[in-house]
């Protein structure tokens, strides 16, 4: 008796952790099925793509066009360099910002703050008309440069900083006080450092940030030689009026792949950075 | 969503004003070095605050100019008209039409985005072989730009050779007009959009399930308490921070939401998915209107003011939590 | 200041870091400009051409480039019609702003408005250059007071397209080459009725273009002042009789159910052309400039009319479409004339040739269709002459030369709207009423804002 009892909860178990199985699956097929979709059609002659069919033959033949015939790779290193600089640039001086509104003592420190606080609110898409203005009267136009300087600081980058060393204890600036330690020393030695976690996230922010720039970009370079990857693929779209499927799809890929493969080398840095912050 | 990302790891960190530790700070250092603060204090935000100043609130103010007035050819303000372009713009159907469609897609995107966000973590949130297969996978859209998912999606959405019409050719069921039928099109960025922005949530959402006490369940496991009364009673209070957060931030970054419609339905059908931030920069950038574009540009910097300030104080609250 | 001087002092790599990164940005926003530092003058040309147009258009660069060594053209492409009027506009002045750029046919107002172009006239009569070789039709787009202000190149007039193989199968007679409303009508239910619904009739894009030169094709103006061409426009009428019956035709074939509709836009024209190449829909209006691709799928089985006109009233004759090419007065005149050469280029009679043979423009010369090419193509295949047909035999007037109105982008889109609202089921009048409000609307603080009208 007592053994049938046991057997029908293993059954019980077994039948549960099938439909586990099943519903992950699932679940990860409906999240995933574009991306094989899309892989999948790039290897796909666009002729076969037309007709709707999503078998034939398979090659390379879209990723070699993708490559040899338009300039996605131009759009990549734009991309990279344009996010590349953005970041450094960013994180170099909303660092030095925070350091000043966490420890430098000077007047209206709180208010100035606060002011750079409000700037969050403002939402960089409600200003493109004065700001495409201004990178004319700037003679930024048509540059690496135009892509880049707005966003050289955010508040959000200040405030988080600025957070972060908070975190930093008192006695660690009091003793370095004692030794002699100038700002920039402190601020190199002791605050980045101490601070690490907040600049990876941060870094990871700008960077991800500056590579997903659309609007942007898109108003303010007119040739491929500066388009930045988003704008290349729009570019790529609208020329070939979604008639060259199979180029299209080979394009995305070549975009999507590089960020994929580190985002899933990335898990266990992503992990560890949810760890620390999950909610207590 | 990218905006929030690393707050999540700060939330544990306070945002007091300075307080009396920072005296006793002052206190200890000397007379020279306070006064060398003055010099570094310029040095350090004297650039961030130049570039706020003209990219940030000149803009600002700029806009909040051009919107009193008409602006000619070349985007020069030329005559005043006070509020005239805002009483034009508030009471224009195809306006308020357009703050319905972003009302909706904004909802829409946020409510289905923390459904999907939270089965998916639900699902993963237990110890079984291979799980960790599946949270990666669940993680993959993070890494998809928008161009990348507009792409992928406007393929399958396809009306002739896209896979969903397909399938519903060969399931016998009507096909469906996905980007060029006014309802349908909505449909159809919304579920582009929340697919771009699953990853993300289920990646927090996935965080603050794991940091619900063990405790807790086994608590109500003993007090016979159903799976289904666990998430509702146990989980979801647990979690309700999280919850709130990741609402906001979905709703500020799908108000803000350009290339998807660029690239899917160019604001159409008939201004179905003319969304807020779309229709200034049509306005501006290809109808050159520029006066008509900075008034929208003013409303919607007043409603994203207002959820922001939203999520400063639910960030406090997180923080006192 | 020494102070500050000092400051720095101890510090000098993190100075060093400081210099280095703005060097890195300023190096990359210089390194941009330096690019240009060969001897030849670079002349910079932005065009809205993609498929087949693309690839011609980097064909006769690379051979005008060959061909002389004075001057460099470089060619960029950049998006849509409508997007490239504000980027001349906020360009202009800047590093950025082309020499010479591509314009559509109703820009011309407001290019000719800014000022910020040299008139091709003025080249024109330096080189006493023989303007008789460009159709009529085409020039009178882009004149003002009787000047060239611009060359034309790309054109293309509307067009209708039949499937002969569905109506062969189906047995069912053609319409003739200049059709009436009712012509298309017949055709278009008797496919659907014959094929018992698994063949469409027709379709129209929700495309304003058609709609205004159906509306031209009357030979009745959609604004006031005949079409802005005698005096500043300051009303727009989008709900005269012509445009009613215009969209009452669509309507009756929408009412009997052969009609589909694909909506608006490029994924709209990309998707009707599909449908119909794979014989899925018998009939569409679009662009000449779309023969070209349709031959190469269909051969003798494409079919192509004139535009239809309605009933009981002969042709006028519609505008010709498609864009002409500017050149922008704020580069130095070397640049200029290195814009003009090339123009001449790209509008000569051969290479106008095989624009049309290669991407179904039609030419601008008129004595590109005795080129041998051209000849030998027309002989083949009679039908890709059908458009070119219709633009000749057009005599320009107020009516069928488009419409001289600054910002007319904004007035495509609410017919757009219109259109599809009517497509969706809605009152004709009401809709156009609706999208001619919201346009006199635009178009009064327009004026006012210019200080016109």
């Amino acid at each position: 008796m007592e053994n049938t009892i046991a057997t029908q909860a293993n059954l019980h178990r077994r039948v549960g952790l099938v439909f586990k199985y099943l519903l992950l699956s699932v679940l990860a097929f409906i999240v995933i099925f574009p991306f094989i979709l899309g892989l999948w059609t790039s290897f796909l002659p666009t002729t076969q793509i037309a007709k709707g069919a999503l078998h034939g033959t398979m090659s390379w033949q879209n990723y070699v066009d993708a490559f040899t015939q338009t300039p996605i790779l131009r759009y990549l290193l734009n991309s990279l360099v344009i996010s590349v600089v953005q970041m450094f640039a960013h994180l170099f001086f909303a660092s030095i910002a925070a350091y000043a509104f966490v420890f430098l003592e000077f007047k209206y420190r709180d208010l100035l703050f606060y002011v750079v606080l409000a700037t969050m609110m403002l939402p960089f898409e409600a200003e493109v008309i004065p700001n495409f203005q201004t990178a004319r009267t700037l003679h930024l136009l048509n540059h690496y440069a135009v892509m880049i300087i707005p966003f050289l600081t955010s508040a959000f980058g200040i405030f988080m900083l600025r957070q972060a060393f908070k975190q930093i204890p008192l006695d660690l600036k009091e003793s370095a006080d004692v030794d002699g330690l100038s700002h920039w020393q402190f601020y190199w030695k002791v605050a980045l450092p101490y601070s690490r976690i907040s600049i990876l996230t941060l870094a990871a922010y700008s960077f991800l940030g500056s590579w997903n720039q659309y609007l942007w970009p898109m108003l303010t370079t007119f040739t491929n030689r500066l388009r930045p990857v988003q704008d290349g693929l729009r570019q790529l779209h609208s020329e070939e009026t979604a008639t060259n499927w199979g180029l299209i799809q080979a394009s995305a890929a070549i975009v999507v792949i590089p960020t994929l493969i580190v985002l899933f080398i990335g898990q266990h840095y992503f992990k560890s950075g949810l760890n620390e912050g999950s909610v207590k | 969503m990218i905006n929030s990302f690393p707050s999540v790891k700060r939330r544990r960190q306070t945002n007091q004003a300075p307080g009396p530790k920072e005296e006793v700070r002052a206190n200890v250092k000397n007379f020279e070095l306070q006064k060398n603060d003055k010099y570094y204090a310029w040095l350090f935000l004297g650039p961030s605050f130049l570039v706020l100043g003209i990219f940030v609130f000149y803009p600002m103010l700029r806009t909040l100019y051009l919107s009193l007035f008409l602006t000619d050819s070349f985007g020069r303000p030329t005559v005043f008209v006070g509020l005239q372009n805002y009483l034009n713009l508030l009471t224009s159907k195809v306006y308020m039409a357009s703050i319905q469609a972003t009302g909706v897609y904004v909802i829409g995107v946020t409510a289905f985005t923390i459904i999907c966000g939270l089965l998916l973590a639900a699902v993963a949130n237990q110890k079984i072989r291979g799980i960790e297969f599946f949270r990666t996978i669940f993680t993959a859209t993070m890494g998809v730009s928008v161009s990348v998912s507009a792409i992928f999606w406007l393929f399958m959405f396809n009306p002739s050779i896209g896979v969903l019409n397909q399938i519903a050719l060969f399931l016998h069921l009507p096909t469906v007009n996905w980007l060029t039928n006014p309802h349908w099109a909505m449909v159809s960025v919304i579920t582009t959009s929340v697919w771009m922005h699953l990853g993300f949530t289920f990646l927090i959402f996935f965080g603050a399930l794991q940091s619900v006490p063990k405790t807790l369940y086994d608590a109500a496991d003993v007090s016979g308490a159903s799976s289904r009364y666990q998430f509702f009673h146990i989980t979801l209070p647990m979690i309700s921070p999280t919850f709130f957060f990741v609402a906001v931030i979905t709703m500020i970054s799908s108000f803000k939401s350009f290339g998807l419609i660029d690239l899917m339905t160019a604001g159409g059908p008939t201004n179905a998915t003319n969304l807020l931030v779309y229709r200034i920069y049509k306005d501006a950038f290809v109808d050159g209107n520029y006066a008509v574009a900075s008034t929208e540009s003013i409303v919607l910097a007043i409603i994203i003011a207002i959820i922001t300030f939203i999520q400063f104080k639910l960030l406090a609250k997180r923080v006192n939590y | 200041m020494t102070k500050l001087i000092s400051i720095f002092k101890p510090h000098w790599r993190w100075g060093l870091g400081l210099l280095a990164l703005l060097a890195i940005i300023g190096g990359f926003a210089y390194g941009n400009q330096a690019h240009a530092e060969s001897k030849r003058i670079k002349v910079v040309f932005w065009h809205e051409m993609k498929g087949p147009g693309q690839k011609q258009i980097d064909a006769y660069v690379k051979a005008f480039n060959k061909k002389q060594s004075k001057y460099e053209v470089v060619a960029e492409f950049e998006g849509g019609y409508n997007g490239v009027i504000q980027k001349i506009m906020n360009t202009h002045g800047t590093a950025a702003s082309p020499a010479l750029f591509q314009s559509m046919d109703i820009s011309t107002s407001q290019m000719y408005h800014s000022g910020f172009t040299t008139p091709v006239q003025k080249f024109v009569d330096r080189d006493h250059y023989d303007l008789d070789q460009l159709v009529p039709g085409a020039r009178a787009i882009y004149s003002r007071n009787g000047k060239l202000l611009s060359m034309p190149f790309n054109s293309s007039q509307t067009a209708l397209y039949y499937n002969k193989a569905v109506l062969k199968k189906y047995g069912i007679t053609p319409p003739p080459v200049d059709p009436t409303y009712s012509d298309i009508t017949r055709v278009a239910k008797q496919i659907h009725d014959k094929s018992h619904g698994q063949v469409k009739g027709m379709t129209m894009e929700a495309y304003s273009w058609l709609f205004e030169q159906l509306v031209a094709n009357a030979g009745v103006p959609l604004a006031n002042h005949n079409n802005g061409h005698t005096g500043d426009a300051t009303k727009v009428d989008f709900t005269s009789p012509a445009a009613i019956k215009a969209m009452q035709w669509v309507k009756e074939n929408i009412d009997y159910g052969d009609f589909i509709n694909f909506g608006s836009g490029g994924n709209a024209s990309a998707n009707e052309a599909a449908s119909f190449l794979s014989g899925h829909l018998g009939i569409f209006m679009q662009s000449s400039a779309k023969t070209g691709q349709l031959y190469k799928v269909l051969k003798n089985n494409l079919g192509v009319t004139y535009f239809p006109r309605p009933d009981g009233k002969k042709a006028n004759g519609i505008a010709v479409g498609g864009a002409s090419l500017w050149i922008s007065n704020d580069k130095p005149a070397a640049v200029q004339n290195g814009a003009w050469e090339f123009s001449k280029f790209l509008v000569n009679a051969k290479n106008q040739a095989t624009w049309q043979a290669k991407t179904g423009y039609l030419a601008v010369n008129k004595h590109a269709k005795d080129e041998p090419l051209l000849k030998q193509l027309f002989k083949k295949s009679p039908v890709l002459e059908v458009s070119g047909n219709q633009m000749l035999r057009t005599t320009p007037n107020d009516t069928n030369s488009g419409i001289f109105i600054d910002g007319l982008v904004p007035a495509r889109t609410s017919i757009q709207n219109a259109m599809q609202q009517i497509f969706a089921g809605q009152d004709i009048y009401k809709s156009l009423k609706a999208a001619e409000n919201s346009y006199n609307k635009v178009l009064e603080s327009n004026n006012r804002a210019n200080g016109r009208g």
